[in-house]
C-alpha cells in the first residue's frame, strides 16, 4: 500500500508510523507474501469471514436463531429467494445460522491458538535459553505428545474437564494439544537467534536472563509464530468443530458448524436433506482452506533458517 | 510396586557400564521424584486431607510415569520413522532418538520416584490409621 | 533375513506401551470428576448401595493397591464388565464384536491412501513444478483442508441418495445376515470365506466411500512425503548419469530409485496410522459403522469406565502392532539395517 498520503505534516508521530509501515512493506518476508497468488486467496477468504462474523455478532438477533421457528417459518424449506439456505427441522432460517457459526469459529478459534501459542512460547523458549537437560525434557515430553493423533488426544483431555463448560472445554483439550507445536517452532527459532554473536555480547554485558528473552530472542521469533499461528487456526477450526461433532463441544441449538453438521448428519441424510450439511461444512471447508493457503505461502516466504522448525 | 515393569535398561542387555548409565539416569530422576512428593506431602498434612493428597500425588506420579514410558517406548519404536519425517518434511529440529529415550527416562524415573514416596508416606499413615 | 530375534525385540516393547497407556488411563480415570461407584449405582442409590459398590470395585483400597490390580488386569486385558452401554456384558466381548469393523475400515483406507498416495508423489517428483506437480500439491492441500464430516456427507448426498450408485451407511445390506458367517469379523473376508458372492458386492460397495474418505486424509501426507523423497534420489548422481545416457536408462534407473525412495515412505505410513485412527472415530460416526471410535465416544461420553479403559489400550496396541508391521517391511527393503 502507498504510504506517502497522510505524511505532510512533519509530527515525529506522522515520521514513525511512516518507518513502521515502510518497514512493513519493505520486509522480505511481506513483499514474498504479497507476490504469491495463493497466499492473497487465502487473505481474502480470511477477512471476508472475519466481516461475516462480525456482521453476524452485531446484527442477528442469538434468540431467534437458537430457539425454534415453528409456526413462523416453513419447516424444512430447501434452500430459495426468501431463504437461500433453506430452512432446518426446527424451521429455523439456515443463513442467518451459518453466518453466526463464523463468530464462533474465529471467537474460539482466536482463544484456542491464543492461548496454545502463549503456552507453547514460553515453554520453547526456556527450553532453548536453558539448553541442556530442561530443554532435553521439555522438548521431548512435547514431541511425545505430538506423537498422539490430535483428535484421539483431544478427546482423551475433554474426558477430563467438566463438561459443563461447553465448548471451553473443547478449547482448553485443544489448546494443550496445540502447545508442543509452538514449542517446538519457537525453540527452533531461537535457537538460531541465540547463535548470533550479539546475544553473546548482551550477556556478557550483563543483561538478566528475562530481559534478553523479551528484548532479543522473543521479537526475532515473531515471524515464525505467526506462521505457525495461521496454519494452526485452520486445524483448530476443524477441531473444535468435529468435537462439537461428536457431542463435546457446544451445547444443542448453538449455531456452530459442528453442531449443525451433525445434525445434518443424523437427520438430514437419509431423507436426502442436503442443505442442512453442505452450507456449513461449506463454510468450514473454506475457512480452513483459507488459512492454510495463507500459512503455506506465509511458510514459503520465510527465512529458510527458520523454515524449517514450522510445519 | 511388585508389579511396576523392568526399568528400560533390562530391555536390551547392554554392556555393563551402559546399564550404569542408564540406571544413574533414572535414579537420580527417581530419588528427585520421591523428595518431591514427600516435600508436597508434608505440605499437604499442615493443610488437612491427607489421604486425599496422596491418592492425588500417586496418580499424578502415575501420569508422569506412564507418559515417560509410553514416549521411551514410542522413541524406540518409531525413532527411525520421525528422523525420515523431519528430514523429509524440512522441519529439522534436531529430534534424535537417544536424546529422546534419556530424556523419557528421567521423566518416568521421577514418576515412579513420586509413586513411590506417595507410597510410602501413605503406607505410613494407613499404618497408623489402622 | 529378519532375525526371529529382532522381531522379538519388537514385540516386548509392546510391554512398555501397554504399561504406559494403562497408567495414563489410571491417572486420568483418578485424577477425573465423577465418582464411578455413583455412575454405576445411579444418582438415586442409597448411600448404603453406593458404598457396596465401591467395595466391590475395590475403590476403599489404598491406591497403590488398586494400581497394581488395574495393571495386572490389563496384562489380562480383563477390565470387568461394561456398566451402562451393554450393562452385564464383558468388556472383552464388546471389544471382540467391534474391533474387526473398525480394523476393516483402517485396512482399506490405508490401502487407498498408499495406492494413490505413491503415484501421486512420484508423479508430482519427476514432474516437478508442472502443472501436474502443482495440481496434486494444491489437490493434497485441498484435501486436508475439507473435514471428514463434510466430505463423507456430501459423497453419501451424490453418490448414495442422488446417483444410487452406493449404498448410504452401514457395512452390508441388512437384508444379509453376516453374523451366521462371521469368522474373522471383517464383512469383507467373511463374505468370500462362505464363497456367497452377492454379499461379497453389497459388503464391498458400503466399504467404498468410507474407506475413501479416510485415505485421502493418509493420501495427502504419504504423496507429500513420496514427492521429496523421490526428488532427493532423483537429485543423485547415478540418478544424473543416467538420464544423460537417454530415455530408456532413465526408467530403469527410477526402479532402482523407487526401492530407496520408498524406505523414508514406510516408516512414515506407521506414524500417520495413528492419524487414520483419530480419523476413524469421525468416519464411523458419519457412516454409522458402529466400530471401536464411535464406542470410544459414547463410552466417555456417558462415562463407561470399563469400556474407555478396553478402547483406549486397543488403539495402543493397535497402533503398536502397525509399527511392528512397519519395522518389518523397513528391514527387507534396506538391508543395510542392523536387526
Amino acid at each position: 500500500m502507498s504510504t506517502d498520503t497522510k505524511t505532510t505534516t512533519k509530527s515525529t508521530v506522522d515520521a514513525k508510523e511512516r518507518g513502521l509501515v515502510d518497514r512493513f512493506t519493505a520486509s522480505p518476508f511481506v513483499s514474498r507474501l504479497l507476490s504469491n497468488r495463493l497466499a492473497l486467496a487465502g487473505i481474502t477468504i480470511i477477512v471476508a469471514m472475519v466481516l461475516i462474523a462480525i456482521y453476524a455478532r452485531l446484527f442477528v438477533d442469538l434468540d431467534v436463531i437458537t430457539q425454534s421457528q415453528l409456526g413462523t417459518n416453513p419447516n424444512r424449506a430447501a434452500p430459495s429467494l426468501d431463504f437461500p439456505f433453506g430452512t432446518d427441522g426446527q424451521a429455523r432460517d439456515i443463513l442467518p445460522r451459518v453466518a453466526y457459526g463464523a463468530w464462533y469459529a474465529m471467537l474460539f478459534g482466536t482463544v484456542t491458538v491464543a492461548a496454545s501459542t502463549t503456552l507453547g512460547v514460553s515453554l520453547g523458549i526456556i527450553a532453548a535459553y536453558y539448553s541442556d537437560v530442561t530443554d532435553n525434557v521439555i522438548m521431548r515430553t512435547m514431541d511425545v505428545l505430538l506423537a498422539f493423533p490430535s483428535l484421539l488426544l483431544a478427546l482423551a483431555l475433554v474426558a477430563i474437564f467438566p463438561d459443563d463448560l461447553g465448548l471451553w472445554r473443547a478449547v482448553a483439550a485443544l489448546t494443550l494439544v496445540y502447545t508442543p507445536r509452538f514449542a517446538r517452532v519457537v525453540r527452533g527459532a531461537a535457537l538460531t537467534v541465540l547463535e548470533n554473536e550479539y546475544i553473546d555480547a548482551t550477556v556478557a554485558l550483563g543483561a538478566a536472563d528475562p530481559r534478553v528473552l523479551a528484548r532479543h530472542v522473543l521479537p526475532n521469533c515473531l515471524a515464525p509464530i505467526t506462521v505457525q499461528s495461521t496454519l494452526n487456526f485452520g486445524l483448530a477450526i476443524i477441531d473444535l468443530a468435529a468435537l462439537s461433532f461428536l457431542g463435546f463441544g457446544a451445547e444443542a441449538g448453538t449455531p456452530s458448524w459442528g453442531l449443525m453438521l451433525s445434525n445434518g448428519v443424523s437427520q438430514g441424510l437419509l431423507t436426502g436433506v442436503w442443505w442442512w450439511s453442505f452450507f456449513p461444512g461449506f463454510f468450514l471447508a473454506l475457512t480452513v482452506l483459507g488459512f492454510n493457503l495463507l500459512g503455506d505461502g506465509m511458510r514459503d516466504a520465510l527465512d529458510p533458517r527458520m523454515r524449517e522448525a514450522v510445519d | 510396586m511388585s508389579t511396576a515393569p523392568d526399568l528400560p535398561a533390562d530391555e536390551r542387555p547392554p554392556l555393563t557400564e551402559q546399564a550404569s548409565v542408564r540406571l544413574h539416569l533414572v535414579g537420580t530422576a527417581l530419588v528427585a521424584g520421591v523428595a518431591v512428593v514427600t516435600v508436597a506431602l508434608v505440605g499437604a498434612t499442615l493443610l488437612g486431607d491427607l489421604t486425599a493428597a496422596i491418592d492425588t500425588a500417586f496418580a499424578l506420579g502415575s501420569l508422569v510415569f506412564g507418559f515417560g514410558l509410553l514416549g521411551w517406548s514410542s522413541a524406540v519404536a518409531l525413532g527411525r520413522g520421525i528422523e525420515a519425517m523431519q528430514e523429509h518434511l524440512d522441519t529439522h529440529t534436531g529430534w534424535t532418538e537417544p536424546d529422546a529415550r534419556r530424556a523419557m527416562a528421567r521423566i518416568l524415573g521421577f514418576g515412579l520416584g513420586v509413586m513411590a514416596g506417595a507410597t510410602l508416606v501413605g503406607s505410613f499413615v494407613y499404618g497408623s490409621v489402622l | 533375513m529378519i532375525s526371529t530375534r529382532f522381531v522379538l525385540k519388537r514385540l516386548l516393547l509392546l510391554v512398555p506401551v501397554l504399561v504406559g497407556v494403562a497408567s495414563l488411563v489410571f491417572a486420568v480415570l483418578h485424577l477425573s470428576p465423577g465418582d464411578p461407584a455413583l455412575t454405576i449405582a445411579g444418582e438415586r442409590a442409597s448411600e448404603e448401595f453406593v458404598q457396596q459398590v465401591r467395595e466391590s470395585l475395590g475403590l476403599n483400597d489404598p491406591i497403590w493397591v488398586q494400581y497394581g490390580r488395574f495393571l495386572a488386569n490389563a496384562a489380562q486385558f480383563e477390565f470387568g464388565e461394561s456398566f451402562i452401554i451393554q450393562r452385564n456384558t464383558s468388556v472383552r466381548e464388546v471389544l471382540t464384536n467391534k474391533l474387526p469393523v473398525t480394523l476393516e475400515l483402517a485396512i482399506y483406507g490405508q490401502l487407498i491412501g498408499i495406492f494413490l498416495g505413491i503415484p501421486l508423489g512420484i508423479l508430482s517428483a519427476v514432474k516437478q513444478d508442472s502443472f501436474t506437480d502443482h495440481t496434486t500439491r494444491i489437490g493434497a492441500l485441498a484435501g486436508i483442508s475439507v473435514p471428514i464430516f463434510w466430505s463423507g456427507p456430501l459423497l453419501i448426498l451424490l453418490f448414495a441418495q442422488t446417483l444410487g450408485w452406493l449404498p448410504t451407511s452401514g457395512r452390508i445390506s441388512v437384508l444379509y445376515n453376516v453374523e451366521a458367517i462371521r469368522v474373522t469379523g471383517l464383512v469383507t473376508v467373511d463374505t468370500l470365506l462362505a464363497g456367497e458372492w452377492e454379499m461379497f458386492v453389497s459388503a464391498a460397495r458400503h466399504m467404498i466411500l468410507p474407506a475413501s474418505v479416510i485415505g485421502i486424509y493418509s493420501m495427502a501426507l504419504i504423496s507429500r512425503m513420496m514427492r521429496s523423497s523421490m526428488l532427493e534420489v532423483i537429485r543423485q548422481d547415478y540418478m544424473r548419469t543416467a538420464r544423460a545416457k537417454g530415455q530408456g536408462a532413465k526408467i530403469t534407473v527410477l526402479k532402482h530409485g523407487f526401492r530407496n525412495a520408498m524406505i523414508p515412505v514406510i516408516t512414515v505410513i506407521g506414524i500417520q496410522f495413528g492419524g487414520l485412527l483419530g480419523g476413524a472415530v469421525l468416519t464411523e460416526t458419519v457412516f454409522a459403522i458402529g466400530g471401536i471410535g464411535t464406542l470410544l465416544v459414547e463410552a466417555i461420553k456417558v462415562g463407561d469406565y470399563p469400556i474407555v479403559q478396553g478402547t483406549v489400550l486397543t488403539f495402543a496396541f493397535l497402533f503398536t502392532l502397525v509399527n511392528l508391521g512397519v519395522d518389518i517391511t523397513y528391514s527387507i527393503l534396506d538391508p543395510r539395517i542392523e536387526q
